[in-house]
């Protein structure tokens, strides 16, 4: 798939809006493993995009690239104007524009909830303590668990953990958030919790990349859906598009898997 | 700086009441399993099959004739404990004069109070010891007191003039067993009162109120204490001597020591419960920073101001001595407060990597004699470069850059404070070996603890850092001294550094040697620091990062305290061995409390030859040191569930 292809398939209005994440033709080994083959896309700003696809197809790798937790090898990505580079001030920038959420929560178990919130705004942001702990508070509240505040990541279920470590990401107000399957790792009474977090956040503007197996939030939040296999885009499109009339072959094969 | 401190400290203190209540849960999960009557409990643990049967018996028999052969030595006629009695002072501090005694007991009490508040802050507080293991340890004890008094041989008969009387095979002619017994009174009172105090507890309480009532085992080991403490008033312990001295009648134990013991227990009494009561208020957390840091401090308050008592030559501090330090803290401050300006950009930078570049020039200069500049100015340039390097880690809005700048002027004020105390000459009127015994031991130990552990620290980021040179010198630095004995590098320490120092710099041959330890220590902290760095999961760095936390944040927030937290049993082992290693001391030369047991005791005239007593006492002071440190970390390692998940 070409570079203009992936973005074709969009609405007007989003289609008017300005680029957020660009990738163009991005290429990453792991040693003599191809991992991403030419990937090439653009994500426009207050969009949600989902990326779906095999075990192995290189989603994680993907996204990871987006906050330089991996290193491209070719190709460019520029994420809010900034290209990334080893220039390490790019990176500290584009970290404290882009949040990330984990698919085993990584929560920092040795400090409470309100020190996990507030730690990257005190010490990254250099926000007064005071505020810092203001701030997680409302996170906490906005994610549906003021109540926990004082406790600790291990005394909290797994859902409650992922809406803090939501709740960890926004604390640095970023505009840009990437989930890594975050509900892989729960149990199915607990997705939705999470799952309405997203949805809220998706509605309040936020730009947002979302690795999922939820084809149910797939549907009805993103606003594109993008399928890659073996480090390739296969297909890009509306999610009704993507999932009534799908084009390629490995998409249909897919979707006939999981569906 | 300081405000990071305190993170860090409120970070653990969490972490601590969070183990709180774990381990309350703990408690009330647990089963209540009623415990079995004595004679059961013999049956299924003693005596449950032929086998076990055979191997209590023949166990039990070797134990019992194991301790009538301990006891028969011990109180033989041929022993001479007043070699121990006598000698008291020289183990504890060899030939420190005794017109200056007072220095110590206030060393003491600085740490007794230091001590007492840290347990009384610590929210680690635990069950407590029940009344059943009381009434058993109370049985087991007295039980122990009376098997021995009747297993003891009678004593031998001694002459009206005090010789012992010899039958015609020149074997010592012995009481008769009825005497024997009759003569060991006081001992009978001792094993009967425990024995019967247990029975008491045993019988009067239910096995359900026994289990589940507790004494504190704060309370209880201060209870303990004090009884030891009261003895002094009503008990004969010996006379007392300094190396050499005869044995004076007037000079006893009871004498000299009763007010001032009397005195520490009611200090480490009183700030215990001062720091109890502050624990309930809301200031407990920035008191117990206080008392940490004081900790830190205290070895050296205590060793250079209080034991060395430096004479001060005012027209220098006036001169020199206060002028720099007051530079370094103004000045450094000033440009320290520059260079957390935010975004002041590539200037800040380079400012930093100048500086440290003079900083290093500074040194090799000094290497090689090039000019001649005060140490303390070295080391001060040194700590400002490194500090200026990593400032623009801290910047940010006014306030916390003036804590920033508040915080370095401490540092500099507390180092000069220091440097010129110990370059003054003492005024302690005493020999030039007046460290000795007990004393240098302990502060031998706490000298490498402090130093090496930091730098154990650093060895192990060092050598799990993605940078190669870090890396590269780590790995040397390690694998050299964890391949070389011990040995061989007290000796190199304590012999030839001084050869090896730039001109004008000398060492002494105890702070070389504590050197020595402290570096070595340092390699084998950091290879089990370095397990507890490989126990840190990816994801916690990942997290970090994807936070935007630089470096050095993520080291000092998220991997170095989950890494430290692991590491706790292997460090308390080290500290243990550093503890015991200290006896290695003797070999160079330096009297240590071990060297005076071994050779200067059985020097004096009086004593000559008598070493086995000396030893035996030497190795219950080591005992009684090393196993309160493993029991403590047990209790830490309990409270912090490590090795849970
Ligand atoms: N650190 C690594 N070293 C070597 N190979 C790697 C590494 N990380 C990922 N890979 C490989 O890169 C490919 C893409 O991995 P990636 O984790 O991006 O897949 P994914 O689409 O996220 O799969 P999943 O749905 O299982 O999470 C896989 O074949 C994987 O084996
Ligand atoms: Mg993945």
């Amino acid at each position: 798939m070409s570079f203009s292809d992936a973005t074709a398939a969009v609405s007007d209005e989003l289609a008017a809006r300005d680029d957020i994440i660009i990738c163009d033709s991005v290429d990453k080994w792991y040693g003599d493993f191809q991992a991403l083959k030419g990937v090439s896309a653009t994500i426009k700003e207050r969009e949600v995009v989902v990326v779906l696809g095999p075990s192995g197809s290189g989603k994680s790798t993907w996204i990871r690239c987006i906050n330089r937790l991996e290193q491209h090898q070719s190709g460019r990505i520029i994420v809010d104007g900034v290209e990334l580079t080893n220039d390490t001030r790019n990176i500290e920038k584009i970290r404290s524009e882009v949040g990330m959420v984990f698919q085993q929560f990584n929560l920092f178990p040795h400090l409470s909830v309100i020190d996990n919130i507030s730690l990257a705004p005190l010490w990254v942001r250099k926000r007064p303590r005071a505020e810092a702990e203001r701030l997680a508070s409302d996170l906490l509240e906005r994610v549906g668990i003021p109540e926990q505040a004082e406790k600790f990541p291990g005394q909290l279920s797994g859902g409650q953990q992922q809406r803090v470590a939501i709740a960890r990401a926004l604390a640095m107000e970023p505009r840009i958030m990437l989930f890594d399957e975050p509900t892989s790792a729960l149990d199915p009474e607990m997705i939705k919790e999470v799952l309405d977090v997203m949805k809220e956040l998706a509605v309040g503007g936020m730009t947002m990349m979302v690795v999922t197996h939820e084809m149910g939030f797939a549907r009805e939040v993103a606003d594109r859906v993008i399928f890659m296999e073996s480090g390739e885009i296969v297909e890009a499109g509306t999610p009704e598009h993507f999932f009534t009339d799908p084009q390629e072959d490995r998409t249909k094969l897919f979707l006939s898997q999981i569906l | 700086m300081s405000s990071e401190l305190e993170h860090l400290a409120r970070g653990t203190a969490e972490l601590i009441a969070n183990a709180d209540e774990r381990e309350a849960e703990d408690a009330a999960s647990r089963p209540d399993e009623p415990s079995l009557p004595p004679l059961q409990w013999l049956k299924v643990n003693l005596f449950s099959s032929v086998l076990n049967t055979a191997l209590t018996i023949v166990f039990g028999l070797a134990g019992v004739l194991a301790y009538q052969r301990l006891l028969n030595w011990a109180f033989s006629h041929e022993r001479n404990w007043d070699a121990v009695r006598v000698n008291m002072r020289a183990l504890f501090t060899f030939t420190y004069p005794s017109s200056q005694y007072g220095r110590i007991w206030v060393t003491l009490g600085i740490v007794l109070t230091l001590a007492g508040l840290s347990l009384g802050l610590s929210r680690m507080v635990g069950q407590g010891v029940s009344l059943k293991r009381i009434s058993i340890w109370c049985m087991a004890w007295g039980g122990a007191v009376i098997a021995g008094i009747v297993l003891v041989q009678p004593h031998a008969k001694r002459s009206a003039d005090g010789e012992i009387l010899l039958d015609a095979d020149f074997e010592p002619v012995r009481e008769s067993f009825g005497t024997a017994m009759a003569d060991r009174g006081w001992w009978w009172l001792i094993g009967v009162l425990l024995l019967a105090t247990g029975l008491a507890i045993w019988v009067i309480l239910g096995d359900l109120k026994r289990r589940k009532t507790f004494v504190g085992a704060i309370p209880f080991t201060l209870g303990v204490l004090a009884f030891a403490v009261s003895t002094l008033w009503w008990f004969h312990w010996g006379n007392y001597g300094q190396q050499g001295d005869i044995i004076e009648p007037g000079r006893t134990v009871k004498d000299s020591a009763k007010l001032p013991w009397t005195a520490m227990w009611f200090v480490l009494t009183g700030a215990y419960l001062v720091g109890r009561r502050i624990s309930a208020t809301d200031r407990a957390a920035s008191v117990r920073v206080v008392v940490n840091l004081s900790w830190l401090l205290a070895p050296f308050i205590t060793f250079w101001v209080i034991l060395r008592d430096p004479q001060i030559d005012y027209a220098h501090v006036m001169s020199t001595d206060l002028p720099m330090a007051l530079g370094f803290m103004i000045g450094g401050g000033a440009l320290l407060f520059f260079l957390t300006k935010p975004d002041l950009g590539e200037i800040g930078r380079i400012l930093g990597v100048g500086l440290f570049g003079i900083a290093i020039f500074n040194w090799v200069a000094a290497f090689f004699g090039i000019y001649p500049m005060l140490q303390k100015a070295r080391i001060s340039f040194l700590l400002l470069a490194l500090v200026a390097l990593a400032a623009h880690n801290f910047a940010g809005e006014r306030a916390q850059r003036l804590r920033f700048v508040y915080a370095w002027a401490a540092v500099m004020a507390i180092l000069h404070y220091l440097v010129t105390m110990i370059n003054a000459p003492s005024t302690v009127d005493a020999p030039d070996e007046f460290v000795g015994g007990f004393l240098v031991t302990v502060y031998i130990a706490v000298f490498t603890m402090i130093f090496s552990f930091p730098l154990g620290v650093l060895l192990a980021l060092g050598r799990t850092s993605t940078l190669p040179i870090f890396r590269v010198l780590s790995t040397i630095y390690i694998e050299t001294v964890r391949g070389v004995p011990f040995i061989t590098i007290l000796f190199f320490f304590s012999t030839f550094l001084n050869i090896f120092l730039p001109d004008g710099m000398e060492i002494e041959q105890l702070a070389a040697a504590g050197l020595g330890f402290a570096l070595f220590s340092a390699a084998y902290l950091a290879e089990n620091i370095r397990g507890g760095l490989q126990a840190v999961r990816r994801g916690q760095y990942e997290a970090s990062d994807a936070l935007g936390l630089s470096t050095v944040q993520r080291t000092g927030f998220i991997v170095l305290p989950q890494a430290l937290r692991v590491s706790i049993p292997p460090l308390v082992g080290a500290t243990i061995s550093t503890f015991k290693e200290t006896s290695l001391l003797a070999i160079i030369g330096i009297i240590d409390f071990l060297r005076v047991a071994n050779s200067v005791i059985p020097g004096q005239t009086v004593f000559l030859g008598v070493r086995m007593e000396g030893l035996l006492f030497v190795c219950m002071i080591y005992w009684i040191g090393a196993y309160s440190m493993s029991k403590f970390s047990q209790r830490l390692e309990r409270h912090l569930g490590v090795g849970e998940n």
